[in-house]
């Protein structure tokens, strides 16, 4: 019987050669976008899973109040670890200090190589379960050790062994090798750790670090644990929540709260809005999990469609098989056999499109996903995905075609009835529905995109160049480097930051100031720069002046940005002082010497930051910042600052970024978004065409007559063109008139986690239902011209 | 074999009720080969459709061996039909996708016979039709004749006790026509039991009795010397 069915199928498909490249192209495509956003999805759904204890590990973090607001972020003081050693170890299984992530320049020999790397506990092998391809797991026993990622043990030895070699970190310490771990694959929290070194070592290398084992106001490093197997991370956040409190009574204006966030949860739900968790990437797979589903369902309308469309042609069999003694729940089989069959194929074919376009895709996406060949859940879950898209495909076609009344049709009076195209036609509405919210929304996302990027930025980000310069090495030399660069002709000017130019590191409070609000706690950007800061940066200078070497009080100065003048409510600033608040050993009072129109420095789409631009050098320059010779190419500027860096640094990498590349980086994941969008939108559109495509054949084919009659009394070209396009276009306008009101709403919701974003606009709906219209027409159109202008004589013949 | 006793049948548009069948009553017995004759129109089609379980009375009785089966439903008319009964269409029916060779086949697949036989009981038939030599032909590529010879074939491979003929004849020359009346008379020789609608005063002939509507409803029933 399944072979009768088999051979059926078979033979109708090699029969109708154009439909059933529709249906399978169709559904081929379909496929293979679900499968790719379902391999995407499961890449983001597994983050982290490299690390065997990912359920009991987690970070912890703290939330604190400032001005009525819950600011939340991982930076916890130092003091919190001997606390939590002391009182609460019996809940953990590890405990685990770590500093960020930063790079260090790592020598060995001739070999200077710039990688980013951690400062862990001793702890960090076990709970991060890294695989020791040499050396010791317990690699970080020694203070002046080290542990290399395999890649970066292979940039620096070559195929030679690493382990007992020693390397120079920054030019400062000599540090062991002690063992090469495996690299932490791409979708895993510290991928980017291409190094590990002792925290022993750590906090004896900067004063400050040293300094801030018993300051529990400095919020400045990470910490890591493993809970114990018989607690949860629930109970154990509710004892250590109120430690600080507890032990720095000082601290309680800021209702300090500390909380365990669980490794399962840092990739896809990282954010917090006023201290409540509230989501994160996970949005993004929902969304484009919800647009895999919408293509997929695209393909199986058509499939639907193309299928009842044509029932009058398998009407015969229907009726014959029935008269035979075929019952209707065999029928219902045969035909969902032949989805099957035809799904089967497009699986097939859905799977070398998978092949073929998966690097593209992982370069598209950012992605390092392997097509699973050895995972036999990937397959099971295959073998699913197929019999779930036969029944999506084929349960509707199934039970229309096996109901029809072997009498009407085997009298041949067989005509599907006025409405039979009514659910068609319903389909073919959702269809362009979905096609037509997909351009909307593409369209917005990009629009936002561009609407950020063409944000003032408050400075001139074009031909400047940051030098990242934190090791001791460079310290104290920025004056000389400073002479030296301006006069190679390679710079126009040059200051020094605390923090890269599209990034903020610190933030500050507990200052008083003249007119200060009783009880405002401020909460400052905070970043130190050097003479020239406006002029190399290209700033715009609203009050006062920038930074000059021809005042000597200028060491102890600040510059303001507007937002903070109006944050800290300060009538004219100029020439006002900010004091410390801790009166027992302040710091000396700073003056404010200016107001810069805001910079943004960090993200794009939120408003700037209230900022401070205090007066700072030595330790406090991560960057040398210099501002290229208009004059001069690109190229040539960079050769003669090189030469200088080489001239004064001769083993260390000259390693710089051009600040409007960094700053275009914040855009990378949006972009990310957005071009995934117009690929899979790209998509929608196409299979949603070749339905309409074969619909219109169809139709083309059943009015032949129609149309030969309608010739043969005098109708134009033109007539029958519109008479065969206009029910189509018809069913795309109450699409349109459907999506629109959609996606506006959608993307408007979308729009509003972006404080600095566009508006969906009249002219975003307008063009993609004009281009909805124009692709509708264009492939209606095809059949319609093809049937119009067939010759009468001949379709009038075949009656 | 067939006792049929007021039948009605009624069919509804928006506007207009017809009447297709108006309390018709008459017997057919085992071995016997009945002709129903009358102009468009007069209900022999509808009547055929119930005789073949295809449709469902709205009135009388309709006993089957003896068994009422009007009011079974779907599941057990079709049951009861792929046992007992085998149609002749005058547009044949047969499927495009199969060959001769699986049309015929069919009523086997669904009556459950095993694979071998089945290619046994087919083989014999189509020797039987003498059609084997086009077994793996599709129905396009016969002539009009061939494919009524496969269609009788396949009404005929599951050995019924009744065949249905609706104008089997009605597509076909007379040369082609003939044959197939040969071939009825051949199968009710061998004792199946056959009814005929037909519009051929020609075809007729051949039949034992001509049942003769009008209105959907019996006006003459003649007896034939054989």
């Amino acid at each position: 019987m399944l072979k009768n069915y088999f051979k059926i199928a078979f033979r109708n498909l090699l029969k109708n050669k154009v439909y059933s490249l529709i249906n399978i192209s169709g559904l081929a495509i379909g496929m293979a976008a679900t499968i790719l956003i379902g391999l995407w999805v499961a890449d983001e759904l597994g983050y982290n899973s490299y690390f065997e204890n990912k359920a009991t590990i987690a970070q912890i973090y703290q939330h604190q109040t400032s001005n009525g607001k819950v600011e939340t972020g991982p930076a916890i003081p130092r003091p919190l670890e001997f606390e939590i050693r002391k009182d609460y170890s019996d809940n953990f299984e590890y405990v685990m200090m770590s500093s960020w992530t930063q790079p260090r320049y790592l020598k060995f020999g001739e070999t200077n190589i710039y990688r980013t790397g951690n400062a862990m506990q001793e702890a960090a092998p076990d709970m991060l379960n890294l695989k020791i391809i040499e050396g010791v797991k317990d690699g970080l026993q020694e203070k002046n050790s080290i542990m290399l990622s395999q890649t970066t043990a292979k940039a620096l030895f070559g195929s030679e062994t690493a382990v007992g070699k020693i390397i120079t970190i920054n030019s400062e310490d000599d540090l062991a090798v002690t063992a090469v771990y495996e690299d932490i694959p791409e979708n895993n929290t510290f991928n980017d750790t291409d190094y590990i070194i002792p925290w022993t070592y750590y906090v004896t290398t900067q004063p400050w670090i040293e300094a801030s084992k018993d300051q529990w106001n400095n919020n400045s490093f990470q910490m890591f644990v493993q809970i114990n197997e018989n607690t949860n991370m629930e109970a154990v956040t509710s004892k250590i929540k109120h430690v600080k409190q507890k032990i720095y009574p000082e601290s309680i204006e800021n209702n300090p709260e500390y909380f365990l966030f669980p490794m399962d949860e840092w990739y896809l739900r990282g954010d917090f809005e006023n201290g409540v968790q509230t989501g994160g990437r996970i949005e993004n797979v929902w969304l484009f999990a919800i647009i895999g589903i919408f293509v997929l369902l695209l393909a199986c309308i058509n499939f639907v469609n193309l299928s009842t469309a044509r029932s009058e042609k398998r009407a015969t069999e229907v009726g014959i098989r029935k008269s035979i003694g075929s019952q209707r729940g065999q029928l219902i089989f045969q035909f969902l056999t032949e989805s099957f069959l035809i799904v089967l194929l497009s699986f097939l074919f859905a799977l070398g499109i998978v092949l073929l376009f998966l690097n593209g895709f992982n370069n598209l996406a950012s992605k390092a996903i392997i097509f699973p060949w050895g995972n036999i859940q990937f397959w099971f879950l295959s073998l699913l995905f197929i019999v779930i898209t036969s029944f999506l495909a084929g349960s509707y076609p199934a039970l229309y075609l096996s109901s029809f009344n072997p009498v009407t049709v085997l009298k041949g009076t067989f005509k599907a009835g006025r409405f039979s195209a009514l659910p068609r036609k319903v389909l073919v509405v959702a269809q362009f529905t979905i096609s037509v919210a997909l351009i909307i929304g593409t369209l917005v996302v990009m629009n936002q995109i561009q609407f950020s990027k063409n944000r003032p930025v408050g400075y001139n980000k074009e031909g400047l160049i940051q030098i990242p310069v934190m090791s001791s090495q460079f310290l104290g030399k920025h004056e000389t480097m400073r002479t030296q660069f301006l006069a190679s002709g390679g710079a126009t000017s040059m200051t020094t930051m605390s923090s890269p130019t599209t990034d903020v590191w610190s933030n500050r409070g507990g200052y008083t100031w003249d007119g200060k609000p009783e009880g405002f706690q401020e909460d400052l950007a905070y970043t130190t720069v050097n003479y020239d800061f406006v002029k190399t940066l290209g700033l715009n200078i609203k009050e006062g002046r920038g930074f000059s070497r021809e005042f000597a009080t200028d060491s102890n100065a600040v510059i303001l940005n507007e937002t903070a003048v109006e944050y800290m409510q300060i009538q004219n600033p100029i020439g006002k002082y900010i004091r410390d608040s801790d009166t027992e050993n302040p710091i000396p009072p700073m003056k404010i010497i200016g107001v810069v129109e805001d910079m943004i420095m960090q993200s794009p789409y939120s408003p700037v930051k209230q900022s401070m631009y205090a007066f700072g050098i030595n330790r406090n320059i991560a960057y040398y910042n210099l501002r290229l010779n208009p004059n001069k190419s690109i190229s040539e500027n960079l050769t003669l600052i090189e030469d200088v860096f080489k001239t004064n640094f001769p083993s260390t990498p000259f390693d710089y970024q051009f600040v409007d590349e960094e700053y275009g980086k914040k855009f990378r994941s949006e972009e990310r978004t957005a071009s995934l969008a117009r690929v899979f939108t790209a998509l929608a559109i196409f299979i949603s065409c070749l339905g309409l495509f074969g619909l219109a054949a169809f139709v083309a084919e059943q009015r032949t007559k129609e149309i030969g009659v309608r010739k043969v009394l005098g109708a134009s070209i033109s007539q029958l063109w519109l008479l065969l396009s206009r029910d189509f276009i018809t069913l795309v306008v109450v699409a349109l008139l459907v999506a629109s009101p959609i996606a506006y709403y959608v993307m408007t919701q979308w729009l509003q986690k972006f404080s600095y974003r566009t508006t969906v606009g009249w002219e975003v709906i307008a063009i993609a239902c004009l281009g909805a219209l124009i692709i509708t027409l264009i492939t209606v159109s095809f059949q319609a011209i093809k049937a119009a202008i067939s010759n009468p004589v001949k379709s009038l013949r075949t009656e | 074999m067939i006792q049929i006793t007021d039948l009605e049948k009624f069919y509804k548009t928006e506007e207009v009720q017809t009447i297709a069948l108006n309390k018709l009553s008459f017997g057919v017995k085992e071995g016997e080969f009945v002709a129903i004759m009358g102009p468009s129109g007069c209900g022999k089609s509808t009547l055929l459709n119930i005789l073949g379980l295809l449709d469902d009375p709205d009135g009388g009785s309709f006993k089957f061996n003896g068994t009422e089966v009007a009011g079974y439903n779907e599941r057990k008319r079709s049951e009861l039909r792929k046992h007992n009964i085998g149609f002749v269409f005058q547009s044949f029916n047969l499927i495009d996708e199969l060959t001769v060779f699986e049309n015929v086949e069919l009523p086997l697949i669904y009556t459950g016979v095993k694979p071998a036989e089945r290619k046994k009981q087919v083989e014999a038939v189509l020797e039987k039709m003498q059609i084997m030599h086009r077994r793996n032909h599709f129905p396009q590529q016969l002539s009009g004749g061939q494919q009524q010879r496969v269609a009788v074939a396949r009404a005929v491979v599951n050995k019924p006790k009744l065949i249905l003929a609706d104008e089997p004849t009605g597509n076909l020359d007379s040369t082609n026509g003939n044959e197939v009346m040969d071939l009825l008379i051949d199968l009710n020789e061998a004792g199946t039991t056959i009814i005929m609608v037909t519009h051929s005063e020609h075809d007729a002939k051949y039949s034992h009795r001509i049942i003769r509507m009008m209105d959907g409803q019996k006006v003459t029933e003649n007896v034939l010397e054989m």
